[in-house]
């Protein structure tokens, strides 16, 4: 506990994350509307009383999507990062502790994921199957694990020749048992941070795809195509703007302190900078 | 002692920006004298791609071509045919042939003469097979094209066709002396054009903006504006800023800039102008009338019953739109006056789905038959107003148990993957058309192979017959009544729901004057070369 | 060491072989070509056409055959011409019999994309080390902390909202700076010093948000950097010497930071080429980014390919410099190759 006080920035993270998630999955029960619930009659209304947060375009409580938009924007960072992690850590293990011969190949496979820009990558995936959440997310993922590769990759390849490792081989122990008992554990920090990291990313990866339409389709709601929607009357409806502009910052920050934080705390080598 | 560098950095800071320049203050209201000169600015979010409007298929080298090349003959304010490089034309008792009789002393920009030569070349130039345009068809219905003399040009057809005059009221006349010998799929004419009308282009650069300038030989007289400027400005919301930041005069906007942003700011009401015509377009919902349970009509019928038309216009478009209940624009002479929408009737829609079969027999809200609910996927592409109409009719449609997905999909894809294959349930598109009345390629039931666009499935003997009677008959009123019974035939049978026509809107300076109020038939920009800029307007240009 | 580098230059030619497969497959599964345009829904426009210019781009033909008949132009270096209806070559000018010249698409958007991201860069690693370097220094104490909140708001930002709140308040409330484009209207009539004054205003706005997320991570990864090497026994022993800090700082740990900055620099070099195309729409700016994303949707076979070929061969480089640095600066690597 004492850590956490120590360290306000990742505690405000964790607190921002918290509010986040809590958003997200009490969303139906703390909406006060239905938030597809279209009202001609209430278009582009100011924020008042009875509308916390204004009305959208077709008369949508704004407050209620956001509060739905939220589940969108987390799992679109939670899937697509779990994606990523998941092939960038089985790769970037295998390449680590093989080295060699498969090491080269898997390498050489990143470089090739790498020069293919993610945009068109993205772009191909969905503008042929539909740009839905599922989709975006598969490709997000698909297109971000290049990271984690090279850091587990990293990780593994100093690893590899610690002593306690070489003895832990010198008494038989399986590949299998190696990287999961012994080589992995260790690695974890850069692949926690990462990940941590990476859901930042993946939200505004999603703000960004809406911008260019290619994100979450309609009726769903997600605070980047709110704030799409909103981009032409940023002064006039500044609610469509600023809530889901802040909405996104400060959840991208918290990820961001969050993860941060947790690279200082786990990193053996600061903790001798503690004092 | 960080201090100091964060002050270093704002003062750096002030001393590159400048300080708010002086706000000049126009005064736009009074009467002015007509001045020539000025420069109007407006915005385009695409630029041009080949200033050869046979060629370039896009909006905006349209736009831009447009004000540099002249056709036979034009529309009028009213929407009529009138003259524009020909002065008069006659039509042949077998409605067959059709005479143009050019104006004299017609010069092209740089000072050649403009005659009917010009006009066989370009004939010749839209229905050569090696020619890249998609736009021969019309033209190659012509028997023969000769000039009896240097001001005269007929054509021959085979058999008499209607939409000819349309198609010559379309076709850009190019200049035989500089493309005789040259490849015109390749030639540097279509960055450099030489035309004949008001404006010439004066400056292209690329990715930042058009100058067009004054041409003092233009066949039509100059016009008062002496440059247009246009800019690339790819985003809609950048270009707002600059309306509202008087950079530029003139912009299409949306329906809410429209209606609620620029009149809740007395600032933009002093200086902008508000004008809405109606377009040549409707958008619609169109069914796959080969696919069940589409091709019963009860069920279309049913579902346009359901459909609240004016909670489309109100919600998508604040009200800036009209219903229509044929495909021609209100207003005109095709447009049936005597026909009108389905009304908003939610039991009528129920009955009408009950008598095809379908009936909510487990309670869960949505209609079954035979089993299956009644479900489907509308499609659409990526347009804010499709998708918005979108989401209002998946809840009409819920209301009378219809379960209705939406799909939204990139243009191309769109095109290839669902459109030529005829591959969909329902889509969400729109139609712009030209002012004939002919809608053959749309309608009758040989325009269904891949890639044509009765890509719907429509097949209808008697809308068949009506459609090639129209073609061939050349007296406007007996056209009329044929399309007015096309029409109540399409709208009885209902294989597409008419939604909307939209209002155009744009916003301009009102420093341009001399728009015509009320909006003539043909909006606002048919005598854009009579509006002018005060020079008291004007803003301060840079000059050499 | 050297093997190793020859072996990854000899990869790079099957490499770059496979990448220009996969990218055009890739792109040959999204549905559609250039005939799908705006033209392909005017009911004047005829299907013959489009299958005329269809059999004129070879896109009839099988994949395999158009792929070879673009890999023998690609290796003699000819970009070959848009498909558009401009048919502009893609990489550079062409001139006709006449002397007019047409100017190449990737020679109009390069300069300009790399001009912000250079000067981005160069703002990005000044300011980052700047930052890195205080916030290392002054580790959890406020300074630190500001830093890391500030920088990390600028990444947290979504762009788009940013750029149009700042054109906003910067061009329509006040008249500080001027919207989007590049010059402004009367530029050809400027003299040389307002052109220059002209552009810089221009690029302000379009610079600072495209750097705003670069300088998160590079100063976070000074600032670590920093703090690593700041723990060691040289700086203990710099310090018991009697050095001053600010040498000990700036004279003996931030060089040792810096070496590993290489590998940010290789990976960096890829992304000098790509503009943000969400940017490049808001500022009016016709870069790379733009120039993609138009083709791609477009369908513009040769503009996609032939900025893909440009971006993997230079991603493939700046990898393998990344690669080297990361190598270099980690002994631990080091030895774990040679073994």
């Amino acid at each position: 506990m004492k850590i956490l006080t120590q360290n306000p920035l990742t505690l405000s993270g964790i607190i921002i994350i918290s509010l986040v998630l809590f958003i997200a999955v009490f969303a139906p029960w703390l909406s006060p509307y239905d938030p597809n619930y279209i009202d001609i009659h209430s278009i582009l209304l100011p924020p008042s009383v009875s509308h916390f947060m204004g009305t959208d375009g077709l008369g949508r409580d704004v407050f209620s999507r956001m509060l739905y938009g939220s589940r969108i924007s987390l799992l679109v960072g939670i899937v697509a990062v779990g994606i990523a992690t998941v092939i960038g850590t089985f790769l970037g293990a295998i390449a680590g502790f093989y080295r060699g011969y498969i090491d080269s190949i898997i390498m050489r496979f990143v470089d090739i994921m790498l020069s293919i820009p993610t945009f068109f990558l993205i772009l191909a995936v969905i503008a042929f199957l539909t740009p839905s959440i599922w989709n975006i997310m598969i490709v997000i993922g698909l297109t971000s694990w290049m990271g984690v590769t090279r850091l587990v990759r990293a990780e593994f390849l100093s690893l590899r020749n610690r002593e306690y490792i070489l003895a832990a081989e010198a008494m038989g122990a399986s590949d299998y048992r190696l990287i999961s008992k012994h080589l992995l554990p260790n690695s974890l920090t850069p692949i926690i941070v990462t990940s941590v990291l990476g859901i930042a990313s993946a939200v505004l990866t999603e703000s960004g795809l809406s911008f260019l339409g290619l994100g979450v389709q309609a009726p769903q709601s997600s605070w980047g195509n709110i704030l799409t929607d909103g981009k032409e009357y940023i002064q006039f409806a500044w609610w469509l703007s600023l809530f889901p502009g802040l909405a996104i910052l400060i959840t991208v920050l918290g990820y961001n302190l969050l993860g941060e934080g947790l690279r200082d705390l786990l990193d053996p080598k600061n903790k001798n900078q503690r004092k | 002692m960080y201090f100091k560098y964060i002050f270093l950095f704002f003062v750096c800071l002030n001393l590159t920006s400048c300080s708010d320049k002086k706000e000049v203050v126009y005064n736009f209201d009074g009467t002015f004298n007509i001045e020539k000169g000025g420069t109007l600015i407006d915005a385009m979010s695409g630029e041009p791609s080949n200033l050869i409007s046979m060629i370039a298929g896009d909006s905006a080298s349209s736009a831009i071509s447009g004000n540099i090349f002249n056709k036979l003959i034009k529309y009028d304010k009213n929407l009529e045919l009138a003259p524009e490089i020909a002065e008069k034309w006659t039509i042949s008792s077998d409605q067959k042939t059709i005479t143009f009789y050019l104006k004299k002393n017609l010069k092209w920009s740089d000072g050649h003469d403009l005659t009917s030569e010009d006009v066989l070349f370009t004939w010749k130039l839209v229905t050569d097979d090696k020619t890249r345009t998609p736009y021969g068809s019309d033209y190659k219905l012509v028997d023969k094209a000769e000039v009896p003399d240097l001001h005269t040009f007929r054509v021959v057809y085979k058999k008499a066709y209607a939409p000819a005059l349309d198609s010559w009221a379309t076709l850009q006349i190019l200049p035989k002396h500089i493309l005789k010998d040259e490849d015109i799929n390749r030639t540097f004419f279509s960055r450099k054009p030489v035309g004949s009308s008001y404006y010439k282009l004066a400056n292209w650069v690329n990715g930042e903006k058009l100058t067009l300038e004054a041409s003092s030989s233009s066949v039509m007289g100059e016009p008062n504006i002496s440059k247009l400027t246009s800019r690339f400005i790819p985003d809609t919301s950048s270009q707002f800023l600059e309306l509202i930041a008087d950079n530029i005069d003139l912009m299409n906007i949306n329906p809410i800039q429209f209606a609620r942003v620029i009149p809740s700011r007395p600032d933009l009401k002093n200086k902008l102008a508000l004008y809405k015509e109606l377009g040549n377009s409707y958008t619609y919902l169109g069914f796959n009338s080969k696919r069940s349970p589409f091709n019963d009509i009860r069920v279309r019928q049913a579902i346009n019953y359901a459909l609240d038309k004016q909670e489309v216009i109100d919600g998508v478009l604040l009200g800036l739109g009209e219903p229509v209940a044929s495909p021609y624009k209100p207003g005109t002479r095709w447009s049936d006056r005597a026909l009108h929408p389905y009304p908003y009737d939610k039991n009528m829609a129920l009955k009408l789905l009950h008598e095809a079969g379908f009936n909510d027999t487990n309670h869960d809200g949505i209609l079954e038959k035979d089993g299956k609910p009644f479900a489907f996927e509308i499609l659409t592409n990526q347009n804010k107003q499709r998708e918005m109409t979108a989401v209002l009719i998946q809840r009409r449609l819920k209301d009378v148990g219809i379960d209705v997905k939406i799909r939204v999909i990139e243009w191309a894809s769109f095109v290839n993957q669902f459109i030529k294959t005829s591959d969909f349930d329902a889509v969400i598109l729109g139609w712009s058309l030209s002012l004939d009345p002919d809608q053959y390629n749309i309608w009758h039931s040989s325009q269904q192979k891949p890639g044509q666009f009765n890509f719907i499935g429509y097949s209808n003997k008697e809308v068949d017959q009506l459609l090639e009677e129209g073609r061939t008959e050349l007296n406007p009123d007996k056209r009329e009544k044929i399309y007015h019974a096309f029409s109540k035939i399409l709208l009885r049978e209902s294989p597409i729901v008419y939604l909307y026509a939209g209002y155009g809107l744009t916003a301009m300076s009102k420093r341009i004057k001399g728009i015509e109020s009320p909006t003539p038939p043909a909006g606002i920009a048919y005598n854009s070369y009579e509006w002018f800029i005060p020079s008291t307007l004007r803003r301060n240009e840079i000059t050499p | 060491m050297l093997n190793y580098l020859i072996k990854r230059l000899l990869w790079m030619i099957p490499m770059l072989i496979g990448i220009s497969l996969i990218s055009f497959f890739i792109m040959h599964l999204a549905p559609g070509d250039i005939t799908a345009s705006e033209s392909a829904f005017n009911p004047k426009a005829s299907e013959e056409s489009r299958q005329k210019l269809r059999a004129l781009y070879n896109l009839d033909k099988p994949l395999m055959t158009q792929y070879s008949l673009w890999l023998k132009r690609i290796v003699k270096l000819d970009f070959g011409n848009s498909f558009a209806s401009h048919q502009r070559p893609v990489l550079w000018e062409t001139k006709d019999e006449k002397g007019n010249i047409t100017k190449g698409m990737i020679q109009d958007a390069l300069p300009i994309t790399l001009m912000i991201n250079l000067i981005g860069l160069l703002i990005i690693f000044v300011l980052s080390i700047f930052l890195g370097v205080v916030s290392a220094v002054n580790q959890n104490k406020w300074p630190d902390r500001l830093i890391t909140i500030i920088v990390f708001v600028g990444f947290a930002v979504p762009g788009f909202w940013l750029a149009l709140l700042l054109m906003y308040w910067t061009g329509v409330t006040h008249s500080w700076l001027p919207i989007s484009g590049l010059h402004s209207a009367g530029y050809e009539n400027m003299d040389l010093i307002s052109q220059y004054l002209d552009l810089f205003k221009h690029l302000i706005l379009p610079v600072f948000v495209s750097s705003l997320g670069g300088l998160a991570s590079i100063s976070l990864y000074v600032r670590n950097g920093m703090l690593d090497v700041l723990q060691q026994e040289f700086i203990t022993t710099a310090r018991a010497k009697g050095l001053t800090e600010n040498k000990v700082i700036y004279g003996h740990a931030l060089r040792n930071t810096l070496l590993p900055l290489i590998t940010i620099v290789g990976l960096s070099i890829p992304g000098l080429i790509g503009g943000s195309v969400i940017g490049e729409s808001i500022f009016a700016i016709s870069g790379m980014g733009k120039l993609f994303f138009d083709a791609v949707l477009m369908r513009d076979f040769p503009v996609v390919m032939g900025i893909l070929t440009i971006g993997s061969v230079l991603t493939l480089f700046g990898n393998l410099i990344a690669d080297i640095g990361y190598a270099w600066a980690d002994p631990r690597i080091r030895r774990g190759i040679s073994n």
